[in-house]
């Protein structure tokens, strides 16, 4: 055993990512630390009904959807690879935390979830000096038993992947291309949304939320494709670059504390304030704090302060299909004969 | 200027006595009631949890009863009340009321924002006039816990069910009237005595059993009651639970008071004037099953828990509002904390839709539990000898959070914690 208590983990071990919550804002950044560390990495199985449902047996009932998917990602790597990693992600951006539930959700699995292969589990904590990504990612890797130099090539190599990744984001790309791209280390796509005006008046929608809950088809029940087969271009808060999100947010009188609360209320603003899209919907999962205060702030400033159509969405392990179409679909009417109306411009 | 702020308990006295103190003039909201409720459910966002709904019962009673400023604290994160105040702003506003909210953040490094926000509120008086308020203010919030520590104690032990809650009602007026911290000490000190007393005729051996208790049991059942603070301090968002406990014959003890909580996050503690404080010893206490802080009083929920199964608890009961993220996190691990260490326990998440009937009914199947448990235990059909303790890294290897810092050593006793007052019982004593 390595000092630090991790298993030791020859070259080629298989190191378990689970498909979910921050996955969807990391994943090229753990794919390659890993990799130049000489681990392989396996991500699980894409949310499926059933993972969602074993994950929900082991998590308490209050917990949320995104969490209980987590769970059930977690199960899905049991017996599959040689360890499991589970970062306890605190904070990705100074004066702000994520989650409490992602806080302590390495202890609810290790408490909660049997028979579970070796857990690697590191604190990334970019509020206390010396705890951040980079700094965190430098000790995983001479915990695992490697030298200082390659540890700090491979927490470099993971940035670059991130950077390039966040970029091909803020141009419009889905996730699997970005994560594609950033792992193939090409450059990125020079055309931005921004500049692309919609084909024949399509009515542009801002889909603004959590990024696991705008990327996992599995947990949001395919929502872009059904909004892309209603006519509608879909752009996210995910597309928008920190920098965007900073002024945005800088400008509140006070900024909120949650990282991804942060970027919503930041999208939120900006789409509304720049006539960058015709519609709005917030994706909230059933009991989400953060985005209880977030999405209220958001829908009652976008009510008193524009004509911008918006519409909360709120997702559980519940949630019927055809439900959503319904809504969906109304919500998509509404915008073309909004089109008509108006003549093209909405407004 | 006409002051009000947000229900919590008691609090309102301590809070009137600081604000009036500086010379503002102060209108304390109705009592929360089905009403005020009412109002607040109806105008809060679904998801957002209890107090916040609760808080805007209460701004919108005071409001028509004429006040037009409400202080309200803020927060860093990550627990949501830390953005009550922008969310209740807004919806202050969407309903048409022009109330101003003065909101105190707490200093992060420099303390001019706050102490600019209490010369506003204040015109400007020197800031020792303000800190006499605060003492003044502190007492009062000391002397009140005071009280409803010699409350819970008494209460299962009365004779005739009531009396000492009334005794208690009568001490908390007088304190709420005494003038100054002399006065607030002596009407402290008249109302402990009041209330122990009522407890007396059973425990003196008058003769007179105690009505709460079963025939033949002369020690009551303890219970810790742990989870979040505004759920435990205030009996109308947790339906009274302290009083149906006692009155079910079981001793309560609060994790949290006020003013523990005011200790821990406003002075000693954030000044690091305390080596060893109340919030070392209960992280400690968790870190095998928690290992982080994780916001609100989650990590507390876990650590008091073990703490009290170590003094011998009968039982835990969690109390926490519907959707709260922090007690979500302790509610997934205290099952398991239960099972280690020999300690039943039972989470209850409240709102405004939690009946009655369905809370009494889980609250006596829960007494009933631990008063068979207690009997077994007595006899040696059950034995009482937890697992072994938890070390932070067993079974899987890596537990142990790379740059985690310093952690517990959670096999050692707790050093005492001192505590004015009423005996050592109510502190953390080491077994």
């Amino acid at each position: 055993m390595s000092p630090g208590g991790i298993p030791f983990l020859g070259k080629g071990a298989v190191i378990g990512l689970p498909r979910a919550l921050l996955h969807y804002e990391l994943y090229p950044f753990w794919r390659a630390l890993f990799e130049t560390l000489d681990l392989e990495v396996a991500v699980s199985a894409p949310t499926s009904r059933d993972l969602i449902e074993s994950g929900a047996k082991r998590a308490v009932d209050e917990a949320c959807l995104p969490v209980k998917a987590y769970y059930g990602h977690v199960m899905a790597l049991r017996d599959k690879v040689d360890a499991v990693f589970m970062p306890r992600v605190v904070s990705l951006h100074r004066g702000t935390y994520t989650c409490p539930k992602l806080l302590g959700l390495p202890d609810m699995i290790r408490h909660n979830v049997g028979r579970l292969p070796p857990a690697i589990v590191a604190d990334f904590d970019e509020t206390k000096r010396g705890r951040g990504l980079g700094e965190t990612g430098v000790a995983l890797g001479r915990r695992l038993g490697k030298s200082g130099r390659q540890a700090r090539e491979a927490v470099a190599a993971g940035f670059e992947a991130l950077n390039a990744f966040r970029r091909a984001l803020w141009a419009g790309v889905s996730f699997e291309e970005a994560a594609a791209l950033a792992a193939r280390g090409e450059g990125v796509p020079t055309a931005d949304w921004r500049d692309v005006t919609t084909p024949n008046g399509h009515p542009r929608v801002a889909l603004v939320g959590h990024a696991y809950n705008i990327f996992d088809p599995g947990v949001n029940l395919d929502l872009v494709r059904k909004l892309r087969g209603l006519g509608c271009r879909v752009v996210t808060s995910e597309m928008l670059s920190d920098e965007e999100v900073r002024v945005e947010s800088e400008a509140m009188p006070k900024e909120i504390f949650w990282s991804s609360g942060r970027r919503i209320m930041a999208a939120v603003k900006r789409f509304r304030r720049d006539g960058l899209v015709d519609g709005m919907i917030h994706i909230i999962s059933f009991a989400c704090g953060p985005d209880s205060m977030v999405g209220e702030i958001a829908e009652r400033e976008t009510r008193r302060e524009s004509a911008l159509p918006y519409m909360a969405l709120t997702i559980d392990e519940h949630t019927a299909e055809a439900g959503l179409v319904t809504r969906l679909e109304a919500f998509a009417d509404m915008l073309w004969r909004r089109r008509r109306k108006t003549g093209g411009t909405y407004r | 200027m006409k002051v009000t702020f947000a229900h919590m308990g008691n609090l309102w006295i301590t809070v009137k006595t600081i604000l009036e103190d500086l010379g503002l003039e102060v209108v304390v909201p109705p009592r929360p009631s089905r009403h005020s409720l009412d109002i607040g459910v109806r105008h809060s966002p679904e998801f957002a949890c209890f107090p916040l709904k609760m808080n805007i019962g209460d701004y919108v009673g005071a409001i028509e009863k004429g006040a037009d400023t409400i202080v309200m604290v803020g927060g860093i994160g990550p627990c949501r009340l830390g953005h009550y105040a922008q969310v209740q702003m807004e919806i202050l506003k969407d309903l048409g009321y022009q109330a101003e909210m003065v909101i105190l953040e707490p200093p992060r490094g420099h303390f001019s924002a706050l102490l600019d926000k209490i010369r506003y509120l204040t015109g400007n008086k020197p800031l020792s006039r303000v800190v006499r308020a605060l003492r003044f203010g502190w007492e009062k919030l000391y002397s009140l816990d005071c009280l409803d520590r010699a409350l819970v104690k008494t209460r299962p032990l009365e004779p005739v069910p009531g009396t000492a809650g009334s005794a208690h009602r009568r001490a908390v007026a007088a304190v709420a009237e005494a003038g100054g911290i002399e006065a607030t000490r002596r009407a402290t000190e008249a109302g402990v005595a009041a209330i122990l007393a009522a407890g007396e005729t059973a425990g003196g051996g008058s003769g007179q059993p105690a009505a709460g208790l079963p025939a033949g049991t002369r020690t009551p059942l303890r219970v810790g009651i742990v989870g979040e603070v505004f759920m435990v301090a205030e009996p109308f968002a947790n339906l009274d639970l302290e009083r149906r406990l006692g009155e079910m014959g079981v001793e309560v003890t609060r994790a949290l008071y006020v003013s523990d909580w005011v200790r821990a996050n406003l002075f000693l503690d954030t000044l690091r004037l305390k080596r060893r404080s109340r919030q070392t010893i209960v992280k400690q206490a968790a870190s095998p099953y928690l290992g982080h802080f994780v916001g609100g009083e989650g990590l507390e929920s876990v650590g008091e828990s073990v703490i009290y199964s170590r003094q011998g608890y009968d039982g835990v009961i969690h109390v926490a509002p519907f959707t709260c993220m922090p007690e979500i996190v302790a509610t997934s691990l205290l099952p398991e904390v239960g099972r280690d260490l020999g300690l039943p326990n039972m989470s209850l998440f409240l709102d405004e839709h939690t009946g009655d009937a369905g809370l009494a009914t889980r609250l006596e199947a829960f007494v009933d539990l631990l008063a068979r448990r207690r009997a077994r235990l007595k006899t040696g059909a059950e034995v009482a000898a937890p697992r072994p303790l938890r070390k932070p890294s067993t079974g899987h290897t890596c537990w142990k959070s790379l740059a985690g810092g310093r952690r517990g050593s959670e096999g050692k006793p707790c050093v005492p914690w001192d505590r004015r007052g009423l005996g050592d019982d109510q502190g953390y004593r080491g077994r």
